[in-house]
């Protein structure tokens, strides 16, 4: 009760004209970096650092958390209109995003992302009021041996994902966990399948391998049917989002919301992984998984409401400890300095104005971001009524840009090129490309807590099963795969039916 | 048009070098005097919004805020390679004085382990302006009071940001130091070091002055020594670890400033006056210092010179200890 009557004065000190003003600004900067592929919530707190360091106070750190949240509902437009990720945590929006909107469903996938950040962020806002403290601690329970056995226990769920031949579902894993080693070894240090060439050395950012990999591909593949006739067709009405998708969808949204925001609290795991877990969860209880993939609410649902509660839930180990967990929160850290704040546990004592008046400036911007993206949806999803030889052009030099924005790099332009030859290889040879993209993000996050779990034990593997956490996890995931292999010898179905579908 | 417009500047720019070239020419002796005739490039071989962003940014804002210069300093971020891309661009201006670097742990770092083309010998340093100590803390939970207690323990683990990093040095050396082992476990970021620190995962750390100062305050952590020479003014009740007895473990990263290679002596002490009264200004104690805990001194070119040298033989030592290199 009292953490609400708090909020609410943290809401209401929001409302100031001033602060509300640059919430709004951070928010919109936020949606248009979102949408621009390649750059993301990282790369625009950043990029709106020194300004925001400007306004000073709250205000500042109003405008950075715009920018953040609000990349997490601009990264859907593109992944859904072009199948193109707006940013790292939006490729999981691709799969089922995508299909909508050649089906002439782009307005409903739009107002599904839309909703499902809404209430992803609303259910963010309020773990990161309500839980931070105990959570925090959830957090720092955390070590290398438990988030290696989480990352066990996400790939053993993310097994779904493969696509319908497992054995090619494998190797693409693999060629993503290779991919994954490209850079200075974390560990040691040294280059590893770098060619010598020093570009390599910072490793394969995700995000430009993934707009490569599923949107130039996408764009290089169309080519070969009609360039002159527009995506789809349209009626307006498909233009519209439907409230009754948020109904429909409610499940997911509510699962990816809590998983996100668990996942997202864990230090150096991020959106990304939160995203694809929600989605392979959704997938994975639902009774109908092999709709999965061809275009429904409940894929854009998942992952959209996992990337928003992730935010916040990342949010939390800097607010309450000082400890930012990813790059993002890095920066906004950064910003917390500038304006002349020590973050850390000290500031919920010590400035307790400035931290409600903060997370109240976020709850209003999640609102206005509902109606600003609203508003934009039908417009937005018009895009699509331009013919592709107009529209893809314009598209492909959006891509380059926003690639290029991200180190003023033009290694990164040829690598993005590079991936969407790569992606229509496996197009054509029938590989699916997400089993890559889970490999090079999950694949360094379990490599490097191995190898530091097996520094501090110095070689002994009994660490793993000593600890009651990550004990915990290995049993579940020895069971999510037993399970159906069970069920399918008592001459059941594969994947258990849920009542958690709709 | 746009080929008039082109075609214009093209003019104008080679116009303008011709002239240049002929001053040069003319005054090739007092060249100095003009110094410095155009805008200074500072290159940040790292992100927007990091530590090395930070620090350039700041020192820039100073030397502008109190116009020591006549032109302006443009800070541009090239990233990548670790630092190898930004370094390489400023190494690449050899004798040209219109191009800055702030210097890092990469800056050494990367070069010895063959991962860029350039190393401290391609620079030519100017000054530093503040030395950042290191903190070495346990959580306060921990049975450990004192610096010796740890000494009742034969094995520790710290957490460090790569392999090669003032926090793996420093575990190499109080290891050493003290006859105990402390095991570098290399995370991703500083965040993730705190947080296996504070979570009881590593039982060791050697923070910057402002991370441990943001838990010492809240009470998590214990300092128990200081890498600097003397006490800082920031931490006077924290002993150094030469009080302490181990003369040996003195280890600071300066913040100073680098140019390319072979630039004119009166460039160097033209920043050197510069530098000097950037150190010793309200502003930069209040932008910088203050803010990060740091420890104000400023160190002339020569000696900057010692320190660029000591610090890469100190890590080039690690590394052949590490069997990195040979």
């Amino acid at each position: 009760m009292e953490t609400l009557a708090l909020l609410w004065d943290g809401i209401l000190a929001a409302t100031d004209p001033g602060i509300f003003a640059c919430t709004i600004l951070g928010a919109v900067v936020g949606l248009l970096i979102g949408a621009l592929p390649g750059l993301g919530p990282t790369a625009g707190v950043a990029i709106m650092l020194p300004v925001a360091a400007g306004f000073g106070g709250v205000a500042a750190i109003a405008c950075l958390g715009g920018v953040y949240y609000g990349s997490m509902f601009g990264g859907a437009i593109t992944s859904i209109l072009l199948g193109i990720p707006g940013d790292a945590p939006s490729v999981m929006t691709v799969l089922d995003g995508y299909p909508m909107a050649q089906k002439g469903e782009a307005g409903r996938a739009l107002g599904t992302s839309v909703f499902a950040s809404f209430v992803g962020g609303l259910l963010g806002i309020a773990g990161l009021v309500a839980l931070s403290v105990p959570v925090s601690g959830y957090a720092l329970a955390f070590g290398p041996t438990e988030m290696t056995a989480m990352m066990c226990f996400a790939l053993s769920l993310l097994s779904v994902l493969g696509g319908r031949n497992v054995f090619k579902g494998f190797v693409a894993l693999a060629l993503g966990f290779w991919l994954g080693m490209v850079g200075l070894d974390p560990i040691s240090a040294l280059p590893r399948y770098t060619a010598g060439s020093m570009n390599l050395f910072d490793g394969l950012d995700f995000s430009i391998v993934a707009v490569g990999l599923f949107g130039l591909a996408a764009i290089f593949m169309s080519l070969e049917v009609n360039v002159d006739k527009p995506v789809a067709k349209y009626t307006f009405a498909s233009l519209l989002p439907r409230i009754s998708d948020a109904v429909r969808t409610r499940w997911q949204l509510l699962q990816g919301s809590v998983l996100g925001f668990f996942v997202g609290v864990l230090p150096g795991v991020g959106a990304s992984a939160a995203t694809m877990l929600s989605y392979a969860l959704a997938k994975r209880i639902s009774a109908t998984p092999e709709k999965y993939g061809t275009g429904i609410v409940e894929g854009v649902a998942a992952p959209e409401a996992a990337n928003n509660s992730a935010s916040y839930g990342a949010m939390i180990p800097l607010f309450t400890l000082g400890i930012p967990g990813s790059a993002t929160t890095a920066v906004m850290m950064g910003g917390l300095i500038m304006i002349g704040l020590q973050p850390g546990p000290m500031l919920f004592t010590e400035n307790p104005e400035f931290v409600w008046s903060v997370f109240g400036s976020f709850a209003l911007g999640n609102l206005a971001l509902v109606f600003l993206t609203l508003l934009l949806t039908p417009l937005l999803a018009a895009a699509l009524f331009i013919p592709t030889a107009y529209l893809y052009p314009i598209v492909i030099a959006i891509v380059v840009y926003g690639v290029f924005a991200i180190d003023n790099s033009a290694f990164n332009v040829m690598l993005t090129i590079v991936a969407g030859g790569a992606g229509i290889i496996l197009a054509r040879l029938d590989y699916p490309a997400v089993p890559l993209i889970l490999g090079l993000v999950l694949g360094p996050l379990l490599e490097r807590n191995i190898r530091r779990t097996l520094i501090q034990s110095q070689g002994d593997l009994l660490v793993f099963i000593e600890r009651p956490i990550a004990l915990g996890l290995f049993i579940a995931t020895l069971l999510v795969l037993l399970i159906p292999l069970f069920l399918k010898l008592m001459g059941r179905k594969m994947i258990a039916a849920d009542e958690a579908e709709v | 048009m746009t080929y008039g417009l082109c075609n214009l500047i093209g003019r104008g720019r080679v116009a303008g070098l011709g002239l240049l070239a002929a001053a040069a020419l003319a005054v090739t002796p007092a060249a100095a005097a003009d110094y410095p005739e155009r805008d200074i490039t500072m290159i940040i071989p790292f992100g927007a919004g990091g530590g090395s962003d930070t620090l350039a940014r700041t020192i820039a804002g100073v030397i502008e805020e109190m116009k020591l210069i006549p032109v302006k300093i443009l800070p541009e971020n090239r990233t990548g390679g670790s630092g190898a891309i930004g370094y390489s661009a400023v190494a690449k201006e050899k004798g040209n004085p219109h191009y800055l670097a702030t210097v890092s742990v990469s800056f050494f770092t990367t070069p010895l382990l063959g991962g860029s083309p350039v190393s401290y010998k391609d620079f030519t340093p100017l000054a530093a302006i503040a030395q950042s100590p290191y903190i070495m803390v346990v959580p306060s939970s921990s049975e450990y009071q004192k610096l010796d207690d740890l000494k009742k323990t034969p094995r520790f683990t710290t957490g460090t940001t790569g392999v090669v990093s003032d926090a793996a040095l420093l575990a190499k050396m109080t290891s050493n130091a003290l006859g105990i082992q402390i095991d570098s476990v290399p995370f991703d970021g500083e965040g993730e070091v705190m947080a296996a620190l504070l979570g009881g995962h590593v039982n060791v750390g050697f923070l910057n002055p402002s991370e441990a100062m943001t838990q010492m305050t809240a009470g998590k952590l214990r300092p128990l020594a200081i890498t600097s020479a003397e006490r800082s003014p920031a931490f006077p009740d924290i002993p150094t670890f030469k009080e302490l007895g181990y003369g040996d473990i003195v280890h600071t990263q300066l913040r100073g400033l680098v140019m390319p290679a072979d630039v004119p002596q009166e460039v160097v002490t033209y920043w050197e006056g510069v530098l000097e009264k950037v150190a010793t200004s309200e502003q930069w104690k209040k932008q910088y210092i203050d803010r990060f805990y740091d420890v104000p001194d400023y160190v002339d070119a020569e000696g900057f010179k010692d320190v660029l040298e000591r610090t890469n033989a100190r890590y080039e030592t690690m590394m052949k200890d590490l069997g990195l290199i040979q």
